[in-house]
């Protein structure tokens, strides 16, 4: 057969399931595709970047191919005997090394948790095993997912933009969309505290879906901020990403944030349409917002050409029979921001506390006098830069004198952000939208070291869109809407309210379909060609 | 010297009795279980497992803020409570700190002398505990079992003013628990756990001393022997002229002495905020209710209502309110019984009690049953036995798990009031008497009770000893004109 690789999860499924393919050829397949785009996987021993590595993805810090293997054998076993299998039946999915994995090393990209291997499988690894997927392998991603473009990462060559690899992937589940814009698996799982399963997604022209709070379980995941971690698909379309979502939506009784909501047939859902559909724009979402050297609030545009194709999307919706209502006010997106800062580092200094070389992970070697002074040199070894950022600046900011001044004045931005959500979407409201369509990022994917270079606001606000939406608790999903000047992929976000995954899917299905012939669709990133 | 006041206030960490601890499915007693054997990921904090609430924790904790007259919070929150130690795997411990489950409350007890005493309570939060942490020579063990065990953590207003009163208020405490069924308040067992704020002041002096901070004080024994040698601590550095520095102070119950901790100086932040994994403690008026009328009565209540409706003294009614099974024991026996309250609480008192001390068990665990107990008494009131044999009966009884009435037949205890049986023996001890005989037809009828026990003991306490009076007279007196 040919290119098994470049198929949706939904169509190698079915190649499958109707024994065209087995599991085991279509796993060897997209091991062989690894092999070619991927080069040498992200690890602690990293010495220095070659040349080679400067063309290669990198997507990858471990593949479990021995396990892959024997899942795929037994899905053509059963599928040989005629027994039943499940929706994902054969199809390989790659995981971000964040997901706990019942004796595969797991390590949140951090030398801290170097040679830690759990004891147990986080729940949306038992529910992908229970639909049949092939995990084969675990990717890359930024320290603790503290990041957007996987330059923080502690195993190196860090991932590369398959699109062109001199661009970051994005971040932190920059593995997670590499690998599926580079062929390497159908699907991935990634997390998303602020934007990091969307950005990355816009950034390599994949779809990313950020559901609900408490849709997915967390369970088994290693936390960055405990109250805003979602989990969720990146995959190469719409239709991928509502397959997986079904597959691992649902209320977990080891996660108490998890909703007793029925888990929708997404898939069925995209077939409505969006006739009728109430779609709202907001100027908040149309420019960069931030703070000047004075501390007062600024403000800068966004790409023209995502403006573009922000234009071209609504004339598209328009045509399909949406209702488009301009100028929905959401007057808080500029407290997102700092206010996202102060919470989501104040939970993840104390989510990083149980890191302390005793129990698990990188210890020091080096004599210690007491056991702080155990702590204090293994944490100084194991965690990177941006994690020892984060975990002063939570410390800093959690401290019980401060505690009005940053965290309950945080919170209250965080209640008023989540009325503006609640004002929009409300059914009995003025506005009553049913989708929000915004810009996934400020602009297309930018070059490594563009993170902390100070001069590109674009950059350092590449989650201004997304982070809202964890803020809030509402589902997102990233989709792509064409290329920048420079051929590189943009995105555009279809947000909507709690638990109505079904209505932004089928905002995005309807985008893609409507788009499915044009030109750019046919444009291959770089490492494909 | 001057007269000091002093003034008390307890912190107190109650181990619920759940099934499960806290927040995983890991059995909460892990008492006996090797070290880490206990554990998952949950409560030994490995990344990526999430608590879930144990809605028996919130039940219990409940009960007690009931109890306790607390007001309740229909939503409380759970927060993290950030330090870093070996034994908090997590790096920080679920507890609840500024939205508790219940708020202020008292506890009314008296002291021995019968003085009423009330302790206000401040707040009552539900927390985890942590491990256990042992330290052998330079190396520092580590049990993660009792992580993630469900506490309530109990905090008292500064209202007890000697070592005495705060003993009283754990004995009494600890009562109430057991009494609750919310925790065994085995204090040596740690279920029972007690820091004590200790400060002095001038006596008419408005302003509360500065106050020391007494931690590790694991029984009420040491309760007393501690705080009171704060007290004579801090006296005698006001005589001396230094000023108290809060401290934090260790007991230590083997060498009983004190020992500096830390100044308050060095106190942690431990940087509260709310744990994001759980969602807020919502409790409807359902449940509420549901646990309300599932409230027993409670100790003060019952010892009163026996005092009042029962006609026990005052003594009594505290005794027999000591526990609740005591209590409900003595009730339902009283209930059978149906008359003269006050000679079951003896019987209960004398015998049944007895029982338990002698066994060091628990009523509860007794074989004997509240209805037994008050058959033997009317067998003793109808004269089937005497009162003797009945306290034997109760031990017995109690051993076999028999039915009393069936238990006499089968061993014979029943009194024997065969005219004939008895006069034989009563001939038989006076015939060999002839001493005492003489002395009794002397005059000396005292020496009755001397012949009435000769019969009882050659009868072995079956003979009905009115009657084997009567006989006797009339056989000493029938050998007068001899």
């Amino acid at each position: 057969m040919s290119d098994l690789t470049s198929l949706t999860a939904l169509e190698q499924a079915k190649l499958i399931r109707e024994k065209q393919i087995s599991a085991v050829e279509l796993l060897d397949q997209t091991l062989e595709q690894v092999k070619r785009v991927d080069g040498r996987p992200g690890s602690l021993d990293f010495d220095h970047e070659t040349e080679e590595d400067k063309h290669k993805v990198h997507a990858f810090i471990i593949l479990t191919e021995e396990h892959a293997r024997e899942k795929a054998r037994s899905v053509d076993e059963r599928i040989a005997k005629g027994k039943s299998v499940g929706a994902l039946a054969g199809v390989p999915y790659s995981v971000k090394d964040v997901y706990c994995t019942k004796g595969i090393q797991t390590t949140a990209a951090s030398k801290i948790l170097s040679g830690w291997k759990p004891p147990y499988d986080s729940t949306v690894i038992e529910k992908m095993d229970q639909a049949d997927a092939v995990m084969f392998g675990k990717v890359n991603l930024d320290e603790f997912t503290f990041g957007g473009s996987n330059e923080t990462t502690a195993f190196k060559p860090t991932v590369r933009n398959p699109w062109n690899t001199d661009r970051v992937p994005g971040g932190s589940s920059g593995g997670s969309a590499a690998a599926v814009a580079a062929n390497e698996g159908a699907i991935s799982l990634g997390t998303d505290t602020g934007g990091s399963i969307r950005e990355p997604a816009a950034f390599t022209g994949v779809v990313g879906l950020k559901p609900t709070y408490g849709r997915v379980s967390r369970y088994g995941v290693i936390p960055f901020a405990s109250s805003m971690d979602s989990l969720g698909p990146l995959t190469r379309s719409v239709s991928d990403a509502a397959l997986v979502l079904r597959e691992i939506a649902g209320f977990d009784p080891r996660d108490s944030v998890t909703g007793k909501v029925s888990v929708d047939n997404y898939l069925e859902e995209l077939k409505k349409g969006v006739k009728g559909m109430r779609i709202g724009i907001s100027q908040d979402y149309m420019q960069i917002t931030y703070m000047d050297d004075n501390g007062e609030y600024a403000s800068a545009p966004i790409d023209p050409v995502l403006l573009a194709k922000m234009e071209k999307a609504i004339s598209i919706y328009k045509e399909l029979g949406a209702e488009i209502i301009e100028d929905i006010p959401m007057p808080n997106t500029k407290y997102s921001v700092p206010s996202y800062f102060v919470i989501t580092r104040i939970e993840a200094y104390s989510n990083l506390q149980r890191y302390d070389g005793l129990k698990y992970g990188h210890s020091t070697s080096r004599p210690v006098t007491d056991m702080y002074d155990l702590y204090y040199k293994s944490r100084g070894e194991g965690f990177g830069y941006q994690t020892k950022l984060r975990l002063l600046t939570g410390l800093f900011a959690s401290q019980e004198k401060f505690y009005e001044k940053y965290y309950g004045r945080a919170m209250r931005a965080r209640g008023m952000l989540r009325n503006d959500f609640d004002n929009a979407f409300n059914p009995q409201g003025k506005y009553r939208l049913d989708v929000l369509l915004t810009p996934s990022t400020p602009s297309a994917a930018f070059p490594f070291g563009g993170a902390t270079a100070k001069d590109s606001l674009k950059m350092q606000f590449a989650d201004q869109f997304t982070s809202p939406m964890n803020f809030a608790g509402t589902p997102g999903v990233s989709f792509p809407c064409g290329l920048d000047n420079e051929g590189m992929p943009l995105g555009l976000q279809a947000a909507g309210y709690d638990y109505c995954e079904s209505k932004i899917l089928r905002a995005a299905y309807a985008f893609e379909q409507a788009t499915i012939d044009e030109d750019w669709r046919k444009v291959k990133p770089m490492v494909l060609k | 010297m001057a007269e000091y006041e002093v003034t008390i206030g307890l912190e107190t960490h109650i181990q619920l009795n759940t099934i499960t601890k806290a927040f995983c499915s890991c059995k909460a007693d892990s008492w006996g279980d090797a070290p880490n054997t206990n554990i998952c990921p949950v409560c030994s904090g490995l990344p990526g497992a999430l608590p879930a609430a144990n809605k028996a924790m919130v039940e219990k904790a409940l009960i007690l803020c009931l109890a306790m007259n607390a007001d309740i919070n229909m939503t409380s929150f759970f927060d993290r409570k950030n330090y870093l130690y070996a034994d908090l795997p997590a790096g920080y411990q679920i507890t609840q700190n500024d939205k508790p489950i219940g708020i202020g409350g008292y506890l009314d007890f008296q002291m021995d002398d019968g003085r009423p005493v009330r302790v206000r309570i401040d707040n009552l939060h539900m927390e985890e505990d942590a491990g256990k942490t042992r330290n052998e020579g330079d190396i520092r063990l580590i049990d993660m079992n009792r992580c993630g065990v469900p506490l309530v953590e109990m905090v008292t207003q500064p209202d007890m003013h000697s070592a005495d009163e705060a003993a009283t208020y754990l004995i009494k405490l600890r009562q109430l628990l057991r009494w609750l069924g919310i925790s065994e308040a085995n204090m040596e067992k740690a279920h029972l756990r007690c820091d004590a704020n200790v400060s002095i002041r001038p006596k008419g002096q408005v302003k509360l001393g500065k106050k020391c901070e007494i931690k590790n004080i694991n029984s009420i024994e040491a309760v007393r022997t501690a705080i009171n040698y704060e007290i004579q601590r801090q006296i005698k550095e006001v005589e001396a002229g230094n000023e108290i520095e809060q401290w934090t102070i260790e007991w230590d119950n083997d060498a009983l002495e004190l020992r500096k901790m830390r100044s308050k100086e060095t106190a942690a932040d431990y940087r509260y905020f709310r744990e994001p994994n759980l969602m807020p403690v919502v409790i409807s008026e359902e449940f509420l209710q549901s646990v309300k009328e599932g409230m027993p009565e409670l100790p003060l209540a019952r010892q009163k209502r026996f005092e009042t409706e029962l006609g026990l003294p005052a003594y009594d009614a505290s005794i027999l309110t000591a526990d609740r099974e005591t209590s409900e024991f003595f009730e339902e026996a009283a209930k059978v019984y149906g008359e003269d309250n006050k000679r079951v609480s003896n019987w209960m008192m004398n015998e049944v009690l007895r029982i338990v001390n002698e066994k060091g068990i628990g009523v509860a665990e007794l074989k004997i049953t509240p209805s037994n107990l008050a058959d033997i008494i009317r067998l003793v009131d109808k004269k089937t036995i005497n009162t003797t044999t009945g306290k034997t009966l109760v031990d017995k009884v109690n051993d076999s798990g028999k039915d009393p009435a069936a238990l006499v037949k089968e061993l014979g205890l029943g009194l024997v009031s065969d005219d004939s049986i008895i006069r034989e023996v009563c001939e038989k001890i006076v015939a060999n008497s002839p001493k005492e005989k003489a002395l009794y037809l002397g005059g000396k009828e005292t020496l009755i009770g001397w012949f009435v026990g000769q019969v009882m003991r050659e009868m072995r306490g079956k003979a009905d000893p009115e009657l084997a009076k009567t006989i006797l007279e009339s056989v000493l007196k029938a050998g007068e004109g001899n």
